[in-house]
């Protein structure tokens, strides 16, 4: 099959890639009374990758999300995941929103544990690793505060560790860093790559910011609205582990012009 | 000391109402038979108490009864119409119906239903009062949980029920309580219409007391009854109040209490 998407740029995307793709979208459409929020779009994540997607608002990116989560079924198209056919069915992936949606009554350990106590019983199992997940990545000492009484940016945290100990191999990020302040957000983009690095998973984040997804992925899918569609896919050549000078490095500073043109409409006739 | 404080504030606030009811009496040379000072409302209060005693303790436990009674149906009500859009168009106009009407006129068919001189028509009554706030707060309250918390819980792949225990009934317990503290507040309001219409087992009750005092020119015992029964609506309120800070620790703490048996985080340094 063809893809849909246009690829942009010198780097480009190399299809038939050494590493197996964890998820596979094909001709995936969303309309909603008579929009097309979704162009039928095409898409295959490389099991391990960080994949950003960068767009304006009402660029179909959140759409896209909640179709992979199983939250939307697609007017046409095919999600697989694994191999699997997870067209709006719902238990498959990691998720997490800008808004962290830590329930107030629960303690930051309970919240880690969230996902396991809406499908049953929590185990002591995962109590203990819920423990030690929040000791090794710096909140030990909060196991049993409640969520009002912690920042914002650790209250992302534990909304990512209550994503990590789903276990599920592909995690979707939607502009989860969106809500904090700049200097906050960059130590938790550092932070998020250190705990991916560590806990291998494969990533698929959704941003405003084009820094962010330039630190932070391998690979960035730029979107457009009217109708939502995959303008250009590029492959970040930065290598890792990387670290905040890479923010001036003129390898970024190429790529983040390329993007922002996209963005801006400045390369569409090309 | 803080709580002290407050405490004392709201009892001065109380001695302030008496002070001024006394300077009022006082001032304009107010009749004894238009109304009393408040010593002498106590004071007929403290001689009868003998004969009020048993009254006292009869209209607490209808109060009591009929409180917990018309909580149940009230959430009941609330969860059904919050989760069958169904019942809720059908049956809402109707609660608020039952509201628009006098509760007095609708005292006395109770009491020609349920028998006159029976404890029942009470009960009902003060049921009749007091499920409506907590209906509306219930189903108010589950119908602003967070719809992407909502979300959340389905991307994990919860179950209505599971989601129902672990996110909306806990999101609820609040609004539960506003909706238990005006009930708290009206439930004696119930119990005293109930008494005058349909006077139970020895035929004498608190409010005949107050009708037959008022009868007979004696305001004194008219105010003091009043208030006592004031008295236990104020402490009923507490009680609710105070129960809702038990079930709401998060409201005011940002450490949890250990929970019983379980094991403290393993330290990282032993």
């Amino acid at each position: 099959m063809a893809r849909a998407t246009r690829v942009h740029g010198s780097q480009g995307y190399i299809e038939g890639v050494t590493s197996t793709a964890i998820l596979e979208l094909s001709a995936v459409t969303k309309v909603f009374a008579d929009k097309v929020v979704l162009a039928p779009t095409d898409l295959s994540v490389d099991e391990g990758s960080f994949v950003s997607i960068v767009g304006p608002s009402g660029c179909g990116k959140s759409t896209l999300f909640n179709v992979i989560a199983g939250l939307l079924a697609p007017d046409a198209g095919e999600v697989s995941l694994q191999g699997r056919n997870i067209v709006g069915a719902t238990g498959h992936v990691g998720y997490m929103l800008q808004k962290d949606l830590l329930v107030p009554w629960r303690t930051v350990e309970d919240n880690i544990t969230m996902a396991a106590r809406l499908t049953g019983r929590v185990t002591s199992a995962q109590r203990q690793e819920a423990r030690q997940i929040a000791e090794r990545y710096g909140l030990g000492e909060f196991l049993n505060h409640y969520p009002q009484a912690l920042s914002g940016g650790m209250r992302q945290r534990v909304a990512f560790m209550r994503t990590l100990v789903t276990h599920q191999p592909l995690l979707l990020l939607d502009e989860p860093f969106g809500a904090l302040d700049a200097q906050t957000r960059l130590d938790m983009q550092r932070w998020l790559l250190d705990v991916w690095r560590e806990t291998s998973r494969t990533v698929l984040f959704i941003t405003h910011d084009v820094d962010e997804s330039i630190f932070l992925s391998d690979r960035i899918l730029v979107m457009s609205p009217r109708p939502g569609r995959i303008v250009a896919d590029l492959v970040n050549p930065l290598g890792r582990p990387r670290e905040i000078d890479v923010l001036t490095d003129s390898t970024f500073v190429d790529l983040k012009s390329q993007i922002l043109r996209l963005l801006h409409g400045l390369d569409r006739g090309k | 000391m803080k709580l002290l404080a407050r405490v004392l504030v709201s009892l001065a606030s109380f001695g302030l109402l008496l002070a001024v009811w006394e300077g009022v009496v006082v001032l304009f040379h107010v009749a004894p038979y238009i109304a009393p000072r408040p010593l002498a409302a106590i004071e007929a209060v403290t001689n009868n108490w003998s004969l009020l005693w048993p009254l006292v303790l009869e209209i607490i436990r209808e109060t009591l009864f009929g409180f917990l009674a018309g909580a149940a149906i009230g959430v009941f009500f609330g969860v059904t119409m919050s989760k069958v859009r169904l019942v809720q168009r059908i049956f809402y106009p109707q609660l608020i119906l039952s509201q628009a009407v006098p509760v007095i006129a609708i005292a006395f068919p109770l009491t020609a239903i349920l028998g006159f001189g029976s404890v029942k028509p009470i009960i009902a009554i003060v049921m009749w009062i007091v499920f409506f706030p907590v209906t509306v707060n219930v189903l108010d309250g589950l119908s602003h949980v967070d719809r992407d918390l909502l979300n959340l819980a389905k991307v994990y792949g919860a179950s209505r029920w599971r989601t129902f225990w672990v996110i909306e009934a806990p999101a609820t317990v609040t609004p539960l309580f506003s909706g238990l503290k005006i009930g708290a507040t009206y439930a004696i309001t119930g119990s005293f219409i109930g008494e005058l219409v349909s006077p139970a087992g020895s035929g004498s009750s608190l409010a005949l007391y107050v009708e037959h005092a008022n009868s007979n020119f004696e305001p004194a015992s008219v105010y003091g009854v009043t208030m006592l029964m004031a008295l236990i609506g104020v402490t009923w309120f507490l009680a609710v109040a105070g129960a809702e800070v038990l079930a709401t620790p998060w409201q005011r703490r940002s450490v949890a209490r250990r929970a019983k048996g379980r094991i403290a985080a393993p330290s990282p340094d032993n």
